[in-house]
């Protein structure tokens, strides 16, 4: 026997290292990224703010590269059918910040929401302002690539979008749309920024989007038509047409000319999102009717609740609040400085969304929502259905790999500090959303993202 | 070049050494001649470490003797999240569990005592950085030390019973994991440890030993749950951001883990005087570890405020951790049954070789594995060696080769048994453990 433990020792040592250091290695068997019959070759982004990559009130470089057009893009591309690039329309370098964008800091010690402005420096943001329109003074860098590929214009509805949509029955009331449509890209900064100077006060949102010949496209257009009312405490200017709830036979009429320009009337693929529900974001569930009733409490034991004011401007309805109603995440300064504790100082009505109007906007987005699934339909385009993917955000939020992302403001890392629009983690979970609608409705396979590796609120 | 191949190029490094050789994080490790022989011991009078397997075998237990053993678990993990991100492995740590005896009693007499000392539960898992679990986990290291007192009696020679005392003499655990929070300074992530040590606690394990005939023996044995208490653990924090620290101020922690009974029978045949063939099966009772349950206490000022012109100061709310005073994290384990099967012959009479296998039952359930334990159904093959030279003094070799089988659970899994404190995704591990003992005999 030959057998020497003085060799075999050291030998079997050896083994259990070689064995030791075999790295398992897993199959991925996860279905390989496959466009199949899809085209993501020009793949070209319709919408407003939140294809925009519009984010903590403002939009600026670094959100705008993971808007959830440009997570969709990134994730088309591993299928080997996806746009080589994608075009978004980003600041220069040097202004990077964009229009600017709400940050938290610290006062006496809490983390406070400030917004930017000439008076803050901006909160040392490089802004993009040009300072030099006197009649324009919103006014920010052109963008002068090539147009590109994410049209999303922060502000735009499907109103402010077509200068044939209204239809109002009104023909004053049409006349006067239809031309600031016709005109937008001098009323909205993001929109001039795009154009040429000389197309600035005639092209159209529908004309832009049909110079574009994408391979596959998404629309989610609407929720201005509903939200800017909303925000506004239910309250439209006098001074702007689009600030009120577009009605339903111009959205029609907006909304199909919008997916004819983009999908060359029918003949290109894409996907279409409808409207979320606007009262289930943090915008207007942070100050809350209860919350704002008991600080009052706590100051007066003998405050009988918030006093808001609801109705119309001409003939207003002073009155106590409920939890029906619902308060701005705007109304936290005028309530801080004493409004809506006495029935001679209510909160004003811009920062109160009462029952009634909560019912009005509510009713408007399932219209509007039945017109964009019927159009969908008849073009043979898949359909995110957004309304339902944030009710269920909004009422269990989302795990991500053992993250519990909600709706909560600026802790749920899913909502920006504006309270409306996504954080980069937001964005992504919407990009999987379309991703998830985009394969179950076209049979293709495009892999999601992880959303962890897109960050929610930054705190100070 | 294939997206696989990417994956491979592009993943991390994430190394493991885990709970080696039995269910959920037990170790079965107890002695070297026995790991060889895939871990039988109930039915075997092998040596001194038989006070581990069953205590009623120690008085046929023919010498006495002091016998110290080694092992070095090399594991490796993979896992593959279920959306994005490609492969992750673990951070190559070795894990060395050992194991010490010594018996005594009088030559040819009734009686045996015995002194032991293993680590029957473990676990180190090193997380790669930037790994798809990083909220739930990142690093765990689990460590226990149990010392155990023996008295072992023939009743008749052919008959004999045991029992010990058993203590956690030694325990600690180390938890650490990133909180989802992002800084404006662009600071790292913040981090959270738990390191604590466990309460030192008594149980105990009684076993009976027949030996019906030369050629046939059987036992019987059952070790008891002892409970790992932790009072007063450290919470380590890094990197709290400022305007958040309301919500992270406990320094202190406290926690319970079972460390679950574990009942075993056994049958040996010994055809002729050189080979002996023998056959386990162990049932660990798993199912006492219902959930991880943590309470948080202490304040570390994470919170406090200081007074402005215009706000009082601020005391922080003490005892939270993300938050909250408390957590509680299902774990919800199954008993888990384990089937060995090992031999060993006497090749001359100073070499012996052994070898065996076993099939090992998860202890956690579909949908509910979690970073910390990556457990599978495991299948093992060990092999091993004993040289003794002039019947006093051997040493033991001992291999050990266990396999994982593959385990998935999905987002939808998690989401059905509100275990969303986890990834979904598949993991994959293997663990190698070569091992060494010396022994006396007089």
């Amino acid at each position: 026997m030959t057998f020497s433990p003085k060799y075999s020792l050291p030998a079997l040592a050896l083994l259990g290292l070689t064995l030791g250091s075999c790295q398992p290695e897993l199959d991925d068997n996860r279905p390989t990224a496959d466009a199949g019959q899809l085209n993501f070759s020009s793949y070209v982004a319709v919408g407003n703010s939140l294809t925009s990559g519009y984010s903590d009130g403002g939009l600026y470089n670094e959100v705008q590269a993971v808007s959830y057009p440009a997570i969709l893009a990134q994730q088309f591309a591993k299928t080997g059918k996806g746009p080589a690039s994608f075009v978004q329309p980003a600041f220069s370098a040097a202004k990077k910040d964009g229009s600017g964008y709400v940050k938290l800091q610290l006062v006496n010690g809490a983390a406070v929401p400030v917004q930017p402005s000439a008076a803050n420096n901006y909160l040392g943001e490089q802004v993009a302002y040009t300072g030099t329109n006197a009649a324009f003074p919103t006014e920010l860098e052109a963008y002068t690539g090539a147009q590109p590929d994410n049209l999303g214009v922060p502000g735009i509805s499907v109103l402010s979008a077509d200068k044939t949509a209204s239809s109002t029955g009104n023909a004053v009331v049409d006349a006067q749309t239809r031309g600031a449509a016709a005109a937008y890209g001098s009323l909205n900064n993001f929109y001039q920024r795009l154009l040429p100077a000389a197309d600035r006060t005639s092209k159209d949102y529908v004309t832009y989007i049909g110079q574009k010949t994408p391979t596959f496209f998404s629309c989610w257009m609407g929720n201005n038509d509903v939200l800017t009312y909303a925000t506004a405490g239910g309250v439209a200017s006098a001074t702007n047409p689009f600030s009120g709830l577009t009605d339903t036979t111009s959205f029609g009429k907006g909304y199909r000319n919008i997916i004819a320009a983009i999908s060359k009337n029918g003949t290109v693929k894409g996907v279409c999102a409808n409207i979320p529900n606007v009262t289930n974001i943090p915008y207007f569930n942070t100050v809350t009717v209860t919350a704002v009733a008991a600080a009052f409490k706590a100051a007066n034991a003998a405050s009988p609740g918030v006093f808001i004011t609801t109705g119309t401007a001409t003939a207003p309805v002073i009155r106590l609040a409920t939890s029906a109603d619902l308060l701005t995440l705007t109304a936290q300064g005028v309530v801080a400085t004493g409004a809506g504790s006495t029935p001679t100082n209510p909160v004003p009505n811009q920062y109160v969304l009462d029952a009634t109007e909560i019912t009005t906007v509510v009713n408007r987005t399932t219209q509007l929502n039945a017109i964009i699934a019927k159009t969908a339909r008849q073009n043979k385009l898949a359909l995110a259905d957004m309304n339902t993917f944030f009710n269920s955000i909004a009422s269990q939020g989302i795990v991500t790999n053992a993250v519990n992302n909600t709706a909560t403001f600026a802790s749920g890392n899913l909502f920006s500090l504006d309270g409306v629009h996504p954080t980069p983690r937001g964005y992504a979970v919407v990009a999987n959303e379309f991703i998830r609608v985009i394969n179950a409705y076209y049979g293709s396979m495009v892999p999601q993202v992880a959303p962890n590796d897109y960050r929610g609120v930054l705190f100070p | 070049m294939t997206v696989k191949t990417l994956l491979l190029a592009g993943g991390t490094l994430l190394v493991s050494a885990s709970a080696a050789s039995a269910s959920g994080f037990q170790v079965n490790l107890g002695g070297q001649k026995n790991i060889g022989m895939g871990g039988v011991g109930v039915a075997l009078t092998l040596d001194q470490a038989a006070m581990f397997y069953n205590p009623g075998a120690l008085a046929m237990v023919r010498d006495n003797g002091v016998q110290v053993g080694f092992n070095a678990a090399l594991a490796r993990n993979a896992f593959i999240p279920e959306s994005g991100g490609g492969q992750s492995t673990l951070d190559n740590k070795l894990v060395t569990p050992a194991n010490f005896y010594a018996a005594f009693g009088p030559k040819e007499g009734k009686w045996k005592i015995g002194i032991g000392a293993y680590t029957p539960f473990g676990s180190e898992l090193h997380y790669n950085k930037n790994w798809e679990g990083r909220y739930s986990l990142t690093d765990i290291n689990l460590r226990s030390i149990f010392a155990q007192l023996t008295a072992s009696f023939a009743i008749t020679p052919q008959l004999s019973v045991g029992a010990g005392l058993v203590m956690l003499a030694y325990g600690d655990v180390d938890l650490q994991k990133d909180v989802p929070l992002t800084a404006q300074t662009g600071a790292p992530t913040p981090h959270v440890t738990l390191n604590g040590k466990a309460k030192q606690s008594f149980g105990y394990n009684a076993g009976i030993y027949f030996k019906p005939s030369d050629k046939l023996s059987v036992g019987v044995s059952y070790r008891s749950q002892v409970d790992a208490k932790i009072e007063n653990g450290d919470v380590r924090l890094r990197d709290v951001i400022y305007s958040t620290g309301g919500n992270f101020t406990a320094t202190n922690f406290s926690a319970t883990l079972p460390l679950p009974a574990t009942a075993s029978v056994g049958v040996a045949v010994m055809p002729n005087e050189k080979l002996t063939i023998s056959a386990d099966a162990n049932l660990v009772f798993w199912s006492a570890y219902r959930t991880l349950d943590f309470t948080f206490s202490g304040n570390n000022g994470y919170g406090d405020r200081a007074a402005t012109a215009t706000t009082p100061a601020v005391v922080g709310t003490p005892g939270l951790l993300g938050g909250s005073t408390t957590s509680s994290a299902k774990r919800y384990y199954q008993d888990a049954l384990a089937f060995r099967l090992g031999g060993q012959y006497k090749v001359t009479d100073g070499l012996t070789v052994r070898a065996g296998g076993f099939y090992d039952m998860a202890a956690v359930k579909d949908g509910y594995i979690s970073p910390e334990t990556p457990d599978a159904d495991r299948i093992g093959l060990t092999a091993g060696a004993s040289y003794e030279f002039g019947k006093r003094f051997g040493i033991d070799a001992s291999f050990l080769f266990e396999d994982f089988l593959k385990r998935s659970q999905s987002q939808s899994d998690l989401l059905n048994n509100g275990t969303t404190d986890r990834v979904a995704g598949t993991y994959k591990t293997t663990i190698a453990v070569p091992g060494v003992g010396l022994y006396v005999k007089f």
